[in-house]
C-alpha cells in the first residue's frame, strides 16, 4: 500500500521539518493529538498511487517531486494588491483573503480593528458581518469553541481519513471559522478568498474552513483559490467542513484558477440534517492537477443537495473531481450536474457515488456529467456509481463524452459566423448551463471570470 | 411444417417441467459410474488428466505453463462480494462418466442413464427428438458426452465438436487459436482453466458459411466435490455466421462447487457470432448455503473489418456470479454488443458487466444490462468502455438499469468509462428504481394477481434483451424468471 520510493519519500521525509514549526506553537493538547494522529495517518497512507482505486486516474508523483515551505510571506506588489481588492473583493461582501496561506489583514475586512458597527471602513467596504454571523480564525476558535468544533469533527472516524485529510489535519496553520446562528439569514455573502504569488521556493498550503449553520439559517460562502503567476509551483491542500442544522441553507461555491503548474487537492465534507439545503458549485479552471473530493452525507429526513460542478481545462491539465452522496435518511434528494470542457490534452476524471442505504427509502437521486472534447489529445475517465440498498427510490446516472454537432456549428457558419466564433460561442452555451445555476450575480460574475481565459483559447 | 410442431412440443416439455417443480427442477442427481481422479492439485495432475486425453504434448506443455503462473498468483477479492475460502487441494479435477471412454462414435451409442439425465434436463441427445434446428454438444462433469448433428454440419465444412477431439484431430486450429484472446496469465481462474480444463466445445466455421443450424452446448455438473472446469473456442472466418447458445444445471448440494471457464471467440472480416447463454446453475438455498461459484472469463476479438460479436446472457443461477463478457474491437468498423438480463434472489450475489476496448476506426458497441434483485440478493453492475488512441470515431452506447424487490437486496452499478481519443463519443444511462406502484395498480385492476402483475411488467423490463435471444431460449427464460420471481414478491 505504501509505496515510499524515489519522489515519494522525498515528500514524506520533509514532513518532519513541515511539522516542526507547528509543535512550537501553542495549541491545546487535544489539538495537539489532533496533529499527531493526522500525521500517523498520512504517514501509514503515504501519497496515494494510481494502484489505489481511489486515485486509478490521477498520478500524483510530480506533486510528491518537489520540496515545498509552510507559508511563505506575503511578496504582493502594492498594484498587485490593489488588483487583487479590485478584482475579487465585492464590496458588500465579508472578505476574508488569505495570501499565501497567511491572513492577509489589509485586503480583508475582516480581523481589522473594526470601525463602530454599520461604517464604512476607508476604502469604502462594509465591516465586519452582521449580527448573528460569527467569524473567527480557526485559531482562536479552537480555543473558544471548541466544544462546538468537535461536535462538528465527531462525524468523521479520524481512523478512516483519506491522505490528503490527514495531512491537512497534521499541518493546518490557519483556518476559518464560519458559525450561522439559529434563524439568522446572513445577507451579504462571505468570500474566503485565498491568492498564492509564491516566485521563490514552492510553498504548501494547508487552510481549513469550518462552517456551521444553525437551525433555519441561510448564508452564502464563497471560496476562491487564485494563483497570480502560472509558473508558479505549489500545493494547497485546502479541508472544509460544513455542518448544516435543522432547514437551514448554504449555498457553497468553490472557485479554483490556481496557477497552471500548481497542484490543489481539496477537501469538502458536508454534513446535513433535517431539511437542510446544500446548494454547491464547483468551478476548476487551474492548476496542473487538481482533484476535489465532495463528500456529503445527507443524514437527515427532506434534506437536499444539489451540487453542480464546471471544470474547463486546456494546455496538459489534469482535473479529478470525485463526488460523494450518501443518503442515510429518508425522503431526501440530491441532483448532480458536472460539465466539463477539456481542451488540447487536458484530462478529466470524473468519479460520482451515490449510496442509498437500507432506511433511505423515497430517496431522489440524479447525477449527470457531461464531457465536451475540443482538443486533440485530451482524455475522460468517468466512473458514475451507484451502490443501492433501498427498494423504493429513483436514481438515475447519466455520462455523455462527445463533440459538437457539426450541424449546429454549420448553422452558425451559414449565418456568417467564423468557426472559431461559433465553437466559442456553443462552448459558451454549453458553460451556461451551469453557470446560471449560480443565483447570486456576484459569484457567477466571479465564475465567469475565472473561468473566461480557458475559453479563450477557444478563439486564439 | 415439421418445425412448427416440434418448437410446440419444446415449449409444452418446458411447460411441464415448470409445472412439477415450483423451486429448482434441475436439482437430482444422477446416480452413474464415473471415471474420477483423487481430490487434489499438482503438476502430477494435471499430467493425468492430459495423459487421460491422449493430448499432444504442446497441450500439456501449456497446461503445465498455466499451472506454474496459476501458482505466482493470488485468488482475486476485488468484486463486491464475499466467499469463502476455496480448497483448490479438495476438488477432484476430473469426473467422467465411465462409459462415456473416449467419446462415442455417434450419437446413438451414448449411455442410456447418460441420455435419459439430459431428457430429464430437456436436451433430447437423440437426432430424431432434436431441439428444431439445434446441434447440442452434452458436456457432463469433465466431458462431452455426445455432439449431435456432427455429419449435418461436415457437410457444410462447419466443425462443431468436444474440445477433447479438436485437440486430437483439429490440432493446427486449436494450437492457433487458443489463448489467443485470453491468454493463460490473464486472470487467477483463466489460469487455473488453462492447466486443467477437462473439455467443452469447439467451433469452427469456415469462409462464407452461414451455419445452418444453431449451436449448442449444454454444461451439467453432477459428481459432487468437483468443479467443471471447461473451455470454448469459436472461430468464424471470412464472411460466416453463427449462433452458439449455452445452457447449465448442477445439483442441489450444500456445499459450493467451482465452475471457472474460459470461453473465446473470434471473428475475421465480416464475420457475426452471436453468443448467447441461459444460466441456471443451482443457487444455493434461501440461507444462501451451497451453489455454484460460476466465475467465468468470457472474451471475443472482432479481428476483421466490419466483424460483430454479440453477447446476450441470462444468468438466473449460481450462488455468485462473476463474469464480464468481453468485446476486444480490433477491426476497422466492428461491432460489439452486450445484453444482459441478471435475475438474483435467496442470497445470491451477482457482479457481471462487460468489457469494450475499442481500438479499430469507427468500431461501435452497445451495453444494455437489466439487473433485478430480490429477496436478500446482491446484484452489481461492472462495466468498462475504453477507447483506444487508435479508435477514431468509436461510438458507444450504454443502458443499465435496475429493479430492486424488497429492502434486503441491493443494486450497485460500476461503469468505469475511459476515453483516449477526442473523436469519441459516448452516452452511458442508469437507473435504478422498483416497479412502479401505479403500473401494478393499472394491472390489478383489470383481474390480474399480484405476482402475475409483477411478472408481467419484469419481463416487459427485459424485453429488449429477450428479444435477442434465439427464439426456443427466449421462451425458456422468460419462464424461468417466472420460476426464479415465485414466492419472492407480492
Amino acid at each position: 500500500m505504501i509505496a515510499n520510493t524515489g519522489k515519494n519519500s522525498m515528500f514524506m521525509d520533509q514532513l518532519a521539518a513541515l511539522t516542526g514549526p507547528l509543535k512550537k506553537a501553542k495549541s491545546p493538547d487535544w489539538l495537539a493529538r489532533l496533529r499527531e494522529e493526522g500525521l500517523v495517518r498520512f504517514r501509514t497512507l503515504g501519497i496515494p498511487t494510481v494502484k489505489d482505486e481511489e486515485w486509478k486516474y490521477t498520478n500524483l508523483s510530480a506533486l510528491a517531486g518537489h520540496r515545498y515551505a509552510l507559508s511563505a510571506k506575503s511578496t504582493l506588489s502594492p498594484a498587485q494588491r490593489k488588483d487583487v481588492l479590485a478584482r475579487y473583493c465585492g464590496k458588500a461582501d465579508v472578505n476574508i483573503v488569505f495570501v499565501n496561506g497567511a491572513l492577509d489583514k489589509e485586503l480583508s475586512n475582516f480581523g481589522r480593528i473594526p470601525p463602530p458597527r454599520g461604517q464604512r471602513l476607508p476604502d469604502g467596504r462594509e465591516s465586519l458581518p452582521a449580527a448573528g454571523v460569527e467569524i473567527s480564525m480557526l485559531r482562536d476558535a479552537l480555543l473558544k469553541d471548541a466544544v462546538a468544533l468537535k461536535e462538528i469533527w465527531a462525524h468523521y472516524d479520524p481512523q478512516k481519513d483519506p491522505a490528503f485529510v490527514a495531512l491537512n489535519k497534521a499541518l493546518t496553520q490557519e483556518g476559518i471559522y464560519i458559525h450561522v446562528k439559529d434563524k439568522i439569514i446572513a445577507n451579504q455573502l462571505i468570500h474566503i478568498l485565498h491568492v498564492t504569488q509564491a516566485d521563490g521556493e514552492a510553498i504548501a498550503m494547508f487552510p481549513h474552513t469550518v462552517i456551521r449553520l444553525g437551525k433555519s439559517s441561510e448564508a452564502g460562502v464563497l471560496e476562491t483559490h487564485v494563483g497570480l503567476n502560472d509558473e508558479n509551483i505549489y500545493l494547497a491542500d485546502p479541508l472544509t467542513d460544513v455542518l448544516l442544522e435543522e432547514n437551514a441553507t448554504l449555498h457553497y461555491s468553490k472557485a479554483q484558477k490556481e496557477s497552471l503548474n500548481a497542484y490543489h487537492v481539496g477537501s469538502t465534507r458536508v454534513w446535513q440534517t433535517r431539511d437542510s439545503t446544500f446548494n454547491g458549485f464547483s468551478l476548476v479552471a487551474g492548476a496542473s492537477i487538481t482533484r476535489n473530493n465532495l463528500d456529503i452525507v445527507v443524514n437527515g429526513e427532506g434534506a437536499a443537495a444539489f451540487l453542480n460542478g464546471l471544470y474547463s481545462v486546456y494546455k496538459d491539465q489534469h482535473v479529478d473531481n470525485h463526488t460523494s452522496v450518501d443518503h442515510r435518511a429518508p425522503n431526501a434528494t440530491s441532483n448532480q450536474l458536472y460539465k466539463g470542457v477539456l481542451n488540447d490534452a487536458a484530462r478529466a476524471v470524473f468519479n460520482g457515488k451515490i449510496f442509498v442505504r437500507s432506511i433511505a427509502q423515497q430517496t431522489n437521486s440524479y447525477q449527470l456529467n457531461k464531457n465536451l472534447l475540443l482538443g486533440k489529445e485530451c482524455r475522460v475517465d468517468t466512473k458514475p456509481q451507484l451502490e443501492i440498498f433501498a427498494d423504493d427510490v429513483k436514481c438515475t446516472h447519466g455520462a455523455t463524452i462527445g463533440q459538437f454537432n457539426e450541424d449546429e456549428i454549420f448553422y452558425l457558419q451559414a449565418r456568417g459566423v467564423p468557426r472559431k466564433i461559433a465553437t466559442r460561442l456553443l462552448t459558451q452555451g454549453f458553460v451556461d448551463d451551469v453557470l446560471n445555476r449560480l443565483t447570486r450575480d456576484f459569484v457567477r460574475e466571479q465564475v465567469a471570470q475565472l473561468v473566461a481565459p480557458s475559453l479563450a483559447v477557444l478563439e486564439g | 411444417m415439421r418445425k412448427e410442431e416440434t418448437k410446440i412440443l419444446n415449449e409444452k416439455m418446458i411447460e411441464e417441467n415448470v409445472l412439477t417443480s415450483r423451486d429448482y427442477k434441475y436439482g437430482f442427481y444422477t446416480d452413474i459410474e464415473t471415471d474420477r481422479i483423487p481430490k487434489g492439485l499438482s503438476e502430477e495432475t494435471i499430467r493425468l488428466i492430459s495423459r487421460k486425453k491422449n493430448e499432444p504434448a504442446w497441450m500439456l506443455e501449456w497446461r503445465l505453463k498455466a499451472y506454474r503462473h496459476w501458482l505466482t498468483m493470488k485468488e482475486p477479492h476485488w468484486p463486491n462480494f464475499k466467499y469463502g475460502p476455496i480448497d483448490y487441494q479438495g476438488v477432484s479435477y476430473y469426473n467422467a462418466p465411465k462409459k462415456a471412454g473416449q467419446g462415442p462414435k455417434s450419437i446413438d451409442e451414448v449411455d442410456p442413464e447418460l441420455r435419459k439425465a439430459f431428457e430429464k434436463l430437456g436436451i433430447p441427445l437423440g437426432e430424431q427428438k432434436r431441439l428444431s434446428g439445434v446441434a447440442v454438444d452434452a458436456v457432463f462433469d469433465s466431458v462431452s458426452v455426445g455432439t449431435t448433428h456432427q455429419a449435418e454440419l461436415a457437410r457444410q465444412g462447419v466443425v462443431f465438436c468436444s474440445m477433447s477431439e479438436a485437440i486430437r484431430r483439429h490440432g493446427d486450429l486449436v494450437r492457433k487459436y487458443m489463448g489467443s484472446v485470453v491468454p493463460y496469465s490473464d486472470n487467477f481462474f483463466a489460469a487455473l482453466n488453462a492447466a486443467v480444463f477437462s473439455d467443452g466445445s469447439f467451433c469452427y466455421i469456415p469462409k462464407g458459411v452461414k451455419c445452418p443450424l444453431e449451436l449448442s452446448t449444454y454444461f451439467r455438473i453432477n459428481a459432487a466435490e468437483s468443479g467443471q472446469f471447461e473451455r470454448t473456442l469459436i472461430v468464424a472466418e471470412e464472411g460466416s455466421y453463427v449462433s452458439y447458445l449455452e445452457g447449465c444445471t448442477a445439483p442441489m448440494r450444500d456445499e459450493n462447487q467451482l465452475h471457472a471457464a474460459v470461453v473465446e471467440l473470434i471473428a475475421m472480416d465480416d464475420a457475426q457470432i452471436k453468443y448467447s447463454t441461459v444460466q441456471n446453475w443451482y443457487s444455493g438455498d434461501k440461507e444462501g448455503l451451497g451453489g455454484i461459484y460460476n466465475f467465468v472469463t468470457k472474451r471475443g476479438k472482432c479481428l476483421g473489418r466490419r466483424s460483430k460479436i454479440s453477447w446476450t446472457q441470462v444468468e438466473a443461477g449460481a450462488a455468485i456470479t462473476w463474469k464480464y463478457p468481453s468485446c476486444i474491437l480490433q477491426g476497422d468498423d466492428s461491432v460489439g454488443e452486450f445484453y444482459s438480463v441478471a435475475l438474483t434472489n435467496h442470497r445470491m450475489q451477482a457482479d457481471t458487466g462487460t468489457k469494450m476496448i475499442h481500438i479499430g476506426k469507427k468500431t461501435t458497441s452497445t451495453i444494455v444490462s437489466k439487473g433485478i434483485s430480490t429477496d436478500e440478493s446482491n446484484n452489481n453492475y461492472r462495466g468498462l468502455v475504453k477507447i483506444m488512441p487508435s479508435a477514431d470515431g468509436a461510438r458507444n452506447f450504454s443502458q443499465c438499469d435496475s429493479m430492486l424487490v424488497g429492502n434486503k437486496c441491493s443494486a450497485n452499478t460500476f461503469p468505469y468509462i475511459e476515453v483516449k481519443n477526442s473523436t469519441a463519443t459516448l452516452e452511458h444511462e442508469a437507473s435504478t428504481s422498483r416497479i412502479n406502484a401505479e403500473q401494478v395498480f393499472y394491472l390489478k385492476s383489470r383481474g390480474l394477481d399480484m405476482e402475475a402483475a409483477i411478472s408481467l411488467i419484469i419481463n416487459g423490463f427485459c424485453k429488449e434483451v429477450f428479444n435477442e435471444l434465439p427464439m426456443e431460449f427466449a421462451v425458456e427464460a422468460v419462464r424461468l424468471l417466472q420460476m426464479k420471481l415465485e414466492g419472492s414478491v407480492g
